[in-house]
């Protein structure tokens, strides 16, 4: 089963890359909109901030692997931005952790 | 089934500057972090003077420029040079879209007699979107110089690891505003 629609000449019309930009721009304004209606959503700060780095972490997976055409890529590089999404994210959660307490 | 090659797309040098780039702005993300745990309430505070409409505009600006260089080496790829050319010069143009709203968020807050001394929160503030700031600059020469060996013909579907070298640059400094996006405007 393809991923996407195609032609009758079997040309996929609607891009992959195209699928997760649009999928990058939703997430996009979904974290801007957590920000900025958060104070009628009501979520507390630790949750928004969490749930804001993880969309950020995905998004950040989904440009490596499709973008920069890691996941047609095997070995270590592979996983080099993946794995820099996890550094920093982690250091930035114990941060806030701690800001938390 | 996909075949997949050993080493990323482009030369593999850009692949180490890559990495030596990503570890600086994870040091600097986790410096800020780490300081803001310590000034709680200032970051808070002066978080707020920051406009996230300005911070979503560029967020978008800097993912469909990275979209458009998918489509340049998508182009390339299927030996088409001049429609490479264009999707990196409408890169570009998304590109100069970002330092221009980026720049009038910076006249803002320098109107307002902000500075890197004003306190702890605008001195990471201004250092990390500046220095962003200056690789979105350094991504866009680059692009430029991809664009016109393109446009002149440098490139072909089988010879093109100049395109995937510019591009990879270009995704990285998307990938590093992906994280500095909600860290400096969102978190709270």
């Amino acid at each position: 089963m393809p991923l996407t629609p195609r032609t009758e000449q079997g040309k996929a019309f609607i891009r992959p890359c195209t699928i997760i930009y649009l999928l990058l721009m939703s997430l996009t304004l979904l974290t801007w909109a957590l920000g900025r209606f958060n104070a009628q959503i009501g979520l507390p700060a630790m949750t928004l901030s969490m749930s804001v780095l993880g969309i950020a972490i995905l998004k950040g997976h989904l440009i490596g692997d499709f973008f920069m055409g890691l996941r047609r890529v095997r070995g270590p590089w592979r996983w080099v931005v993946t794995l820099w999404l996890l550094l920093p994210a982690s250091l930035i959660t114990i941060a806030f952790m701690q800001a938390g307490q | 089934m996909m075949e997949k090659r050993k080493q990323p797309p482009g030369d593999l040098a850009i692949w180490i500057f890559i990495c030596a780039e990503l570890s600086v702005f994870a040091a600097f993300f986790a410096a800020y972090a780490f300081t803001r745990a310590k000034h709680l309430e200032l970051f808070n505070r002066y978080q707020q003077t920051l406009n996230t409409d300005y911070a979503l505009i560029n967020t978008l600006a800097l993912i469909t420029s990275s979209y458009f260089v998918v489509r340049a080496v998508a182009a390339i790829r299927e030996g088409s040079q001049r429609s490479c050319a264009r999707w990196l010069l409408a890169a570009i143009a998304m590109g100069a879209l970002f330092l221009v709203v980026k720049s009038m968020e910076y006249q803002h807050h320098f109107s307002h007699g902000v500075t890197l001394s004003t306190n702890t929160f605008y001195m990471f503030y201004i250092s990390l979107t500046f220095f962003h700031f200056m690789h979105v600059i350094m991504g866009m020469v680059i692009l430029a110089a991809v664009a016109l060996k393109a446009h002149a013909g440098g490139y072909t579907a089988e010879r093109h690891a100049g395109v995937e070298t510019g591009a990879s640059y270009w995704h990285m400094v998307d990938l590093v505003w992906i994280i500095l996006f909600p860290l400096v405007y969102v978190m709270r």
